[in-house]
């Protein structure tokens, strides 16, 4: 069998912030542009899709993330098991890309998801984001594109203080000592 | 620093974007039949403005849509921000 | 510290704890809430420095950040040491060390004192007019000149401390904490709005914190009473932030600022330790009200520089806030009612006042009468002529003033002293409203440049913007942010206000000297030495713009940027030239406000964090094995993989042979990777590439070139078409975003009509790439069921395939010209992978090799690398590809420009192999080619863009650019090198396995 790895192991705590990778978590990229492409992906997920910028849907298992306005990124809600890995992949591709509805894409190693977690995340993130987080942080299933530290990254505030930030797996070793090193400081 | 209005996510640090350029430079649809001299014109001739100019910007760390922009190159006042395909709506 | 100079009852400074600290080596005491100047001055120093041309004694002259004079070196610790601070901005603390700066070999003793008895030499741009020639003495001249001027040491290690960035949002920025700035602030976040206040001192209040005087009332309190209940009430308003010990650096357009925290300047050593020493915060406000107040001005007449000589609200602040006597017999000199508070300041508090002397002819104001019945002594219509004492002032010299201002007249009169309060008026701090791209108007009442038109949202309030009494101030500042809120804050409506009003105003910007002009010697400029007569002197040698005249003579260029000294450059300009000043304009003011120390600009982004770091998913695997690191764009790629004690060269040789005489095994996890979908995607290759891709069956992989609408080569890859709407592309490793971006470009505004979603996978997959002639063997253990044979799975094709159970992409695609397979798989197994395919090759050797490598060995067979071998000056054409240009499509990126007159010029730069006469002799990439290297001037034809020396070969290869390079196989050619010149051969750029056997082997 072969091995599992992640970039980042663990989790680290400091007042008011845990830090936590969570993996693995499915992750798939969608893209289309027509109304049957907005309607097909509500069907098979269960889930409205959401089509105002910067917002997001979520169901008990599945999360879709309004990223531009023919693009979407839909992730689990727990880990998942990795004999499973690629029906759900398999079935919207079935589903939208053969049919030539849009385009599915497996992208599950692609990002990292980084949980953050406590009262001082946003402080912790304006160490490094330009995004204005006054707004945002006051409305669940908000969703932004920005960079931190540098690096692009994909922030969902999943609930109140608690955010899941997706970073590209080959910055995710040096996002993570980064948040580390800035979150001693908070 | 500006703060740029992007069409799609709203605004957002100017060091999310990335500048592309004079806008409204249509790429000719049937290049093998220009001249040297009309390709040329496409290709190398951009006005380069001190004043109110349309450019072209990219929201790279964002949505990654490419957009339009008026801006006054000599205060970097922007004027109004639109979408691809869409009229200036400012002469 | 000197008992005599402290008062003792003190409502600012914690009088019962003692601090010690350092000054030029000597043990010195001072209390908690000091400033190192406050405590220099209770000590009875005065001289803290030498000034910068004439090293003429120089001591404490203001009380904040505008001071030019007392500025030192802070610390000796060599990495730790900062020059240029401003005594009136450290804060005491326990285990302070300061030394002065620009003096040797003391301040009290100095060589460089000699400079000024030769001063009259020594006018402005005198180095400029004197070591001009002869050219070649410059050299000579700057040793003795870097080493006399400057001003600190530099430090000589890395900076120890650390410094922090934050971003911070708010809809209310409010800058500067005094009585217009707490007011604005409190309406502000009265209505809700959310509010940052910040303020550059380590209290809030200002110069009103410490205004006890009945001439200035508030509701029957004290000024400075009334002030300190605003502040008290500011602590329960839940929207407001205060940020003390703050400084403003910069104020850009769209309302983004720069301010400097400080957090542990002022606390004592032992407490500094892993603690941020300094934040920068970059503020996007919404709207953004200065209440930066005004700076006081100095007068300029002759000897207005010596240690003593201290502006007058300063010695009140001294006295009032710090309960520091600056002297014991002080005279006062003013133009205007500022010096009054002070005299009067003084008199309550013990100090002999000996005298005011004053421009004006006479005034009656509430603060003057008051002074008058105090018994305070006034010199009208005079003037100060000359001051003396060399290391502190010990008597002035006054005269009276002519009828029209321009001379002194009757007899002159010495008055004895230790310190001269002087005032010239008041400077509103209209700086940050500049920086912001704001413009300015003169007002001739006050002679002040105040802010006018701004394309911001913003505004000045208080001083800053030209209101200088009390009553003005209060009810101006909160009408202008009630409107410029759009808000109505009824709080200070029916304010009771009393406040001395200033009836009479006079100024002449430079006073008159009984002495000849030339003889005389009235500074403007502290910092940097500048004096009137420079300024006449400038303008006597033509230079009419105000920014001429202030590079030539240097006034305003020193670390202070002039803040003390430009209004009475442009003042003495004006009056020399007969321009009036709002004509004339000001110069510049440029950010940093005060100096930033370069930790705080950089922030955090040192060490480990200076720049981003891409790691593979077989990272790990290449440090345990010892791997040395190539950065490839933000990417770490294993270079090579030394055994024993190998040097790069050594490791390389061993890497190559191994590869072609077994098994290779490379980290290819970095090349850029884009998944294609949609039913236009053949169309949009065919658009992209110069190669047609309609064709290219499903399963088979192709190579492509990407150019640039110029026609230049831009980036190269394999795409393999994985079903009928669905390919992978590959790109560069440096090339990816960029070349996701051109295409996204290309989707979006030319060809919305085609139906193709682009999505990066680059992370999502890592690769594996095995080579050689031993790699069917090593794959065929890793993945048994799969058919390997030519037939089945030729070359440039990929198949589908499982490792236990894993999915994974396996392309049959070379970049060494062996045969070789990719593994693509998702990158949480890429690792175990790349473990198990080693594993399986140990018994054929495989050996793991790095970028350089790979780079030799794609040499051998004369691949190109995009972005080494071009540099987007080169055509397919010039890279002898001829065969990947497709002649039947109609078009592609770039395909018009391969035909423009230029492009078709058979002498363009071509690419060429290069082999050398000797073949041990290695050529170095960047060399130049010649064909007669005798002939003057040198024509260079080309140069060498790749060379390495070639285990498998046996001898040196290299790739170049040479002109007319096709036509020129078989030529002899030189590459000249600086002991000896290289003869070479222009051959064919494939120099190993022309014929491709060793693909199918």
């Amino acid at each position: 069998m072969l091995n599992f790895n992640t970039p980042i192991i663990g989790t680290k705590e400091y007042s008011e912030i845990k830090i936590s990778e969570i993996e693995p978590i499915l992750k798939i990229n969608l893209r289309g542009k027509n109304r049957n492409f907005i309607t097909k992906i509500g069907k098979e997920l269960s889930i409205i899709t959401p089509v105002d910028p910067n917002t997001s849907s979520s169901n008990e298992r599945l999360n879709l993330l309004w990223l531009s306005p023919d693009e979407w990124f839909l992730y689990s809600n727990d880990k998942i098991d990795l004999k499973d890995a690629n029906l759900l992949e398999d079935k919207l591709f079935n589903e939208i890309s053969k049919p030539k509805l849009g385009s599915v894409t497996n992208i599950s190693d692609h990002w990292i998801m980084i949980n953050l977690n406590g009262a001082k995340v946003f402080e912790l993130l304006s160490a490094g984001c330009p995004f204005n987080f006054n707004n945002f942080k006051n409305s669940k299933g908000t969703v932004t594109q920005t960079l931190l530290n540098h690096i692009d990254v994909i922030i969902h505030n999943k609930n109140f203080n608690d955010l899941n930030l997706f970073v590209r797996r080959s910055f995710s070793a040096h996002l993570w000592s980064w948040l580390n090193d800035s979150a001693r400081f908070i | 620093m500006f703060l740029i209005n992007c069409p799609y996510c709203g605004e957002r640090d100017q060091s999310e974007f990335t500048a592309g350029g004079e806008a409204h430079i249509v790429r000719p649809k049937q290049p093998t039949e220009l001249s040297d001299n009309q390709w040329a014109e496409f290709l190398f001739m951009r006005k380069n403005i001190k004043g109110v100019q349309f450019e072209r910007w990219n929201h790279t760390h964002g949505c990654r849509k490419w957009f339009n922009m008026v801006r006054d190159t000599s205060n970097d006042k922007i004027y109004a921000v639109y979408k691809m395909g869409e009229k200036p709506p400012i002469k | 510290m000197n008992k005599n100079l402290r008062i003792a009852n003190n409502k600012f400074i914690d009088q019962t704890t003692r601090i010690s600290f350092k000054f030029d080596g000597k043990t010195l005491y001072g209390f908690k809430g000091d400033t190192l100047a406050s405590a220099l001055l209770a000590n009875n120093i005065h001289l803290v420095g030498r000034s910068f041309k004439y090293h003429r004694p120089r001591g404490i002259m203001g009380c904040g950040s505008e001071e030019p004079n007392a500025i030192v070196q802070v610390g000796n610790d060599a990495s730790m040491t900062e020059p240029n601070s401003r005594a009136t901005e450290i804060e005491l603390y326990e285990g302070l060390e300061v030394s002065s700066q620009n003096c040797w070999p003391s301040v009290n003793f100095d060589v460089g004192a000699v400079n000024n008895f030769f001063s009259p030499l020594i006018p402005a741009a005198f180095y400029y007019k004197t070591f001009m020639w002869p050219t070649n003495f410059w050299k000579l001249y700057e040793f003795f000149i870097r080493k006399s001027a400057g001003l600190g040491k530099s430090p000589t290690e890395p900076d120890k401390d650390i410094y922090d960035h934050r971003y911070l949002h708010c809809e209310v920025l409010v800058v500067g904490g005094g009585i217009s700035g707490i007011m604005a602030a409190k309406t502000a976040a009265k209505n809700s709005l959310n509010t940052v206040l910040i303020d550059d001192k380590n209290i809030l209040g200002g110069t009103t914190l410490f205004q006890e005087n009945e001439c200035f009332k508030i509701n029957n309190s004290y000024s400075n009473d009334w002030l300190k209940k605003e502040i008290e009430s500011l602590k329960s308003l839940k929207n407001l932030t205060i940020k003390k010990r703050t400084s403003l650096a910069a104020y850009h357009s769209y309302n983004y600022l720069l301010a400097r925290e400080n957090l542990t300047d002022h606390l004592d050593l032992n407490e500094k330790k892993d603690k941020i020493r300094q934040r920068l915060w970059k503020i996007r406000a919404k709207k953004v009200i200065i209440a930066t107040g005004a700076m006081e001005r100095p007068l300029i007449f002759n000897n207005n520089d010596r240690p003593g000589i201290i502006l007058s609200y300063s010695v009140k602040k001294y006295i009032d806030y710090y309960g520091v006597k600056c002297g014991q017999k002080v005279s006062l000199f003013t133009n205007n009612d500022t010096a009054y508070e002070t005299a009067i300041s003084l008199s309550n508090s013990g100090v002999s006042v000996n005298s005011v002397v004053d421009i004006r002819d006479k005034t009656n104001s509430l603060i003057v009468k008051q002074a008058e019945k105090l018994g305070i002594k006034i010199h009208w219509k005079s003037s100060v002529v000359n001051t003396n004492g060399y290391k502190k002032i010990n008597s002035i010299e006054i005269m009276k003033l002519s009828d029209d201002g321009t001379a002194v007249v009757e007899k002159k009169i010495k008055e004895k002293c230790d310190c001269l309060g002087i005032s010239g008026g008041w400077t509103p701090r209209v700086h940050l409203f500049t920086q912001s791209g704001g413009k300015l108007k003169f007002r001739d009442e006050g002679n002040v440049f105040l802010p006018d038109k701004t394309e911001l949202d913003q505004i000045s309030i208080g001083s800053c913007n030209g209101d200088f009494e009390l009553d003005e101030v209060i009810k101006n500042s909160i009408n202008l942010t009630n409107k410029f809120l759009k808000v109505s804050n009824n709080d200070y409506e029916n304010l009771e206000i009393v406040s001395s009003k200033e009836i009479d105003k006079k100024n002449i910007w430079l006073l008159p000297s009984d002495k000849p002009f030339g003889k005389t010697k009235a500074f403007l400029d502290f910092q940097n030495d500048s004096t009137a007569n420079d300024i006449k002197l400038a303008l006597r040698e033509g230079f009419k713009s105000i920014e001429h005249v202030k590079r030539y003579t240097t006034t305003g260029m020193a670390t202070d940027q002039g803040k003390l000294s430009n209004m009475h450059a442009l003042g003495i300009i004006a009056e020399t030239t007969g321009v009036k000043i709002g004509k004339l304009g000001t110069t510049t003011f440029r950010p940093p406000y005060t100096p930033l120390t370069f930790g705080t600009i950089v922030g955090r982004n040192v060490g480990e964090f200076f720049d981003v770091i891409r790691k593979t998913p077989m990272h790990d695997w290449h440090i345990e094995n010892k791997a040395e690191f190539e950065n490839v764009g933000q990417w770490k790629r294993a270079w090579y993989y030394p055994i024993n004690n190998e040097n790069m060269h050594e490791a390389v040789q061993r890497e190559s042979k191994a590869a072609r005489d077994s098994a290779g095994i490379l980290d290819a996890s970095t090349l850029g990777k884009i998944d294609i979908q949609g039913s236009d995607s053949s169309e949009f290759l065919n658009r992209v590439y110069t190669n047609a891709w309609s064709k290219l069956d499903i399963g088979k992989c192709r190579y492509g070139l990407m150019l640039n609408e110029d026609g230049m080569v831009y980036d190269d890859g394999v795409t393999t078409r994985l079903s009928e709407n669905h390919y992978l592309m590959t790109t560069t490793t440096g090339g990816a975003a960029n070349v996701l971006s051109k295409l996204e470009d290309y989707l979006q505004t030319e060809w919305p009509e085609l139906d193709v979603y682009l999505t990066s996978v680059t992370d999502h997959y890592g690769t594996v790439s095995i080579c050689g002639p031993n790699s069917k063997k090593i794959l065929s253990k890793v993945i048994p069921n799969l058919d390997l044979s030519n037939k089945e799975f030729p070359h440039m094709s990929f198949k589908n395939a499982l490792i236990d159970n894993i999915r994974c992409r396996v392309m049959r695609i070379s970049f060494t010209g062996e045969h070789s397979y990719e593994i693509n798989i998702q990158s949480s197994f890429a690792k175990s992978v790349w473990e198990k395919c080693f594993e399986a090759g140990k018994e054929f050797n495989i050996t793991p090799y790095g970028t350089e490598t790979m780079h030799l060995l794609r040499a051998e067979k004369g691949f190109i690398i995009a972005g080494q071998d071009t540099d987007g000056t080169m055509t397919p054409v010039d890279l002898q590809m001829d065969w990947i240009i497709s002649k039947k499509k109609y078009d592609f990126i770039g395909k018009r420009s391969l035909y423009r007159s230029d492009t078709i010029r058979e002498d363009r730069k071509q690419l060429v192999g290069l082999l050398t006469e000797d073949p041990k002799e290695i050529l170095e990439e960047g060399a130049q080619i010649v064909a007669e290297p005798n002939k003057q001037p040198i024509e260079m034809l080309g140069h060498v863009t790749s060379s390495y020396f070639s285990p498998n070969l046996n001898k040196s290869i290299a790739i170049a650019v040479v002109k007319n390079g096709k036509k020129l196989k078989g030529q002899k050619m030189f590459v000249p090198m600086r002991n000896k010149t290289i003869n070479v051969t222009i051959t064919d750029t494939v120099f190993l396995d022309k014929e491709n056997k060793r693909l199918n082997a």
